[in-house]
């Protein structure tokens, strides 16, 4: 329910012009005060790869990708192992922070469901 | 009495060929003998001859029936399951074949999902990863270990070099991607490109279908190649089990003859009775090892050759011989009665393949993209005008050419010149 895969008003927000000019700084405020951007992460980095849908999300990005992603999870440990956060011509900038993955994931949760369906179907002869 | 009422049943088959209507841009024929199953096959001008990267073609014929933007890849399976269909696409080398076949009925739906995939295919990287490379790999795989089809695949490309010559397998390690499925597909997915073949539904539900459909497919100019060439050659590749094989195959460009026709029926050792060895001129191969005619016609060329295999190398060497002798001494002349069985054999072959649903859409499919669809009673009075002249004179300008010859197996199978080419 909570978290990047959770519930989002973001967007509802979106096509109001003037909700977003209010929630927008807020947001922006509230990305860079969690402080993943100080370690190099993107947002996406952040989800709980710990199931079958987000492995299986994992393994549709490009090699590119999933390479940057590696890159990033590994910089941010040794950050973690130094106490400190990168300097700071390494942090995140906001325009890099794209969902990458999220996409993916929602289309297998959506596969999954579509089985599930399609396995529970009831056939009504007209 | 026998005569009379075979040549009254051919008629009624020819008279039941379809008319080609032009619908919407694309080609339509259709068939209805009151079968209760019916079948729409989607001829695509997207064979192996026209892709522009080895293997695509067998990549694409392998995306069939993915994701569209109309139904997902498992909801065109399950919906399909329910209504009992069956769906496949096959790759020749000139045309890609998709087929549904179904109940009475259920047109509507099968020439959606045969149509949309033309219309509105996804070509998403992931259904290539996740699903089309395993498929392309096992296509490769089966290939490798099934040396009758392997040779005959060798075959073409020393015969026609590029154009037919191309495999209609991807290579072992390849570098397809889904880019390059998306890019072959766009342009080999127009109007033009594009005849149906339906057998079982009436010819106006059909095109009232396929007009629905492609209201608002682009048209484009249709997929051209450049002429075929024949050019012959030997090749020589290790076999990965199966029987010792030896293709002995000789090409000509221009359209297919009767003579030809006449010429394999004349060489097939099939006997037409049980337990017996026949009395074909390879009748006399040793035991086990077999000699099959390959008789292969396509818009502008034809490959026409003897499959040799047996179990040993000498077997193989022994029965081969004797096929390049028969095969030699057919160029020389024929006696009038082996003329007549040759061509009653080849007009059987040439009937009894249209009684089947699968030889009747491969006849229709590869005349429909030429203007005139042949009829049955064309290809067989064609045959009956072979006569002994012709059929020496079109089998010695065959074997004139230089061979193409291909082993498959041990090293020590025959060379080319010790089988007498």
């Amino acid at each position: 329910m909570f978290g990047p895969l959770g519930l989002s008003l973001a967007p509802y927000v979106n096509t109001s012009k003037t909700l977003s000019r209010w929630v927008a700084p807020v947001a922006t405020w509230y990305a860079n005060a969690a402080g993943y951007r100080k370690y190099g992460f993107k947002y996406d980095d952040l989800l709980v790869e710990e199931n079958p849908e987000v492995q299986r999300a994992l393994t549709r990005l490009t090699p590119a990708e999933s390479y940057d992603r590696a890159y990033r999870l590994k910089r941010a440990s040794q950050a973690s192992v130094l106490h400190t956060p990168l300097p700071k011509d390494q942090w995140t900038k906001p325009e890099e922070d794209v969902r990458y993955l999220a996409p993916h994931v929602e289309n297998v949760v959506k596969e999954e469901e579509e089985r599930k369906a399609w396995d529970n179907l009831v056939v009504v002869r007209k | 009495m026998l005569r009379t009422s075979t040549t009254r049943n051919v008629r009624r088959i020819a008279r039941s060929f379809a008319t080609v209507v032009d619908t919407a841009g694309v080609k339509v024929a259709a068939i209805d003998q009151n079968q209760p199953t019916s079948s729409v096959t989607l001829f695509v001008k997207a064979g192996s001859r026209f892709e522009p990267k080895e293997g695509v073609a067998n990549a694409l014929k392998n995306f069939a029936f993915k994701s569209t933007t109309e139904r997902s890849a498992i909801g065109t399976v399950r919906e399909s399951e329910l209504y009992g269909g069956q769906l496949s696409s096959t790759l020749g080398r000139e045309h890609l074949a998709l087929t549904a076949e179904f109940l009475r009925g259920d047109a509507a739906y099968f020439v959606d999902v045969l149509t949309s995939f033309v219309t509105s295919a996804n070509f998403t990287r992931h259904e290539f990863e996740e699903y089309v490379t395993p498929l392309i790999s096992s296509d490769s795989a089966a290939v490798a270990s099934n040396p009758a089809v392997r040779a005959v695949d060798a075959a073409h490309y020393l015969a026609f070099r590029s154009g037919l010559g191309s495999s209609l397998f991807a290579p072992e390690h390849n570098s397809i991607t889904v880019n390059d499925v998306k890019s072959f597909a766009a342009t080999a997915f127009n109007k033009s490109n594009i005849a149906v073949v339906g057998t079982g539904i009436d010819q106006a539900t059909l095109s009232d279908l396929v007009q629905k459909a492609f209201a608002k497919a682009k048209a484009a100019s249709a997929a051209t190649s450049p002429a075929s060439k024949y050019f012959g050659g030997e090749t020589r590749l290790t076999g990965h089990g199966g029987p010792q094989t030896a293709f002995i195959g000789f090409g000509t460009t221009g359209s297919s003859s009767a003579e030809l026709a006449t010429l394999a029926a004349h060489l097939s050792p099939t006997p037409s009775v049980k337990w017996s060895k026949g009395i074909s001129p390879l009748s006399a191969i040793p035991e086990g090892t077999s000699v099959t005619p390959i008789h292969l016609t396509y818009s502008d060329a034809t490959l026409f050759g003897l499959l040799v295999q047996g179990p040993t190398v000498e077997g193989v060497k022994a029965a081969g011989t004797t096929a390049v002798s028969a095969l030699k001494a057919a160029a020389q002349s024929i006696k009038a009665e082996d003329l007549t069985s040759a061509k009653a054999k080849a007009k059987f072959a040439a009937a009894s393949a249209v009684d089947t649903r699968e030889g009747l859409v491969a006849a229709l499919g590869s005349k429909i993209f030429g203007e005139n669809v042949s009829t049955l009673e064309a290809t067989l009075s064609s045959l009956d005008s072979v006569d002994a002249a012709a059929f020496s004179k079109a089998a010695s300008a065959l074997i004139s050419a230089k061979p193409t010859y291909v082993t498959i197996g041990e090293a020590h199978l025959p060379f080319a010149d010790e089988l007498g080419l």
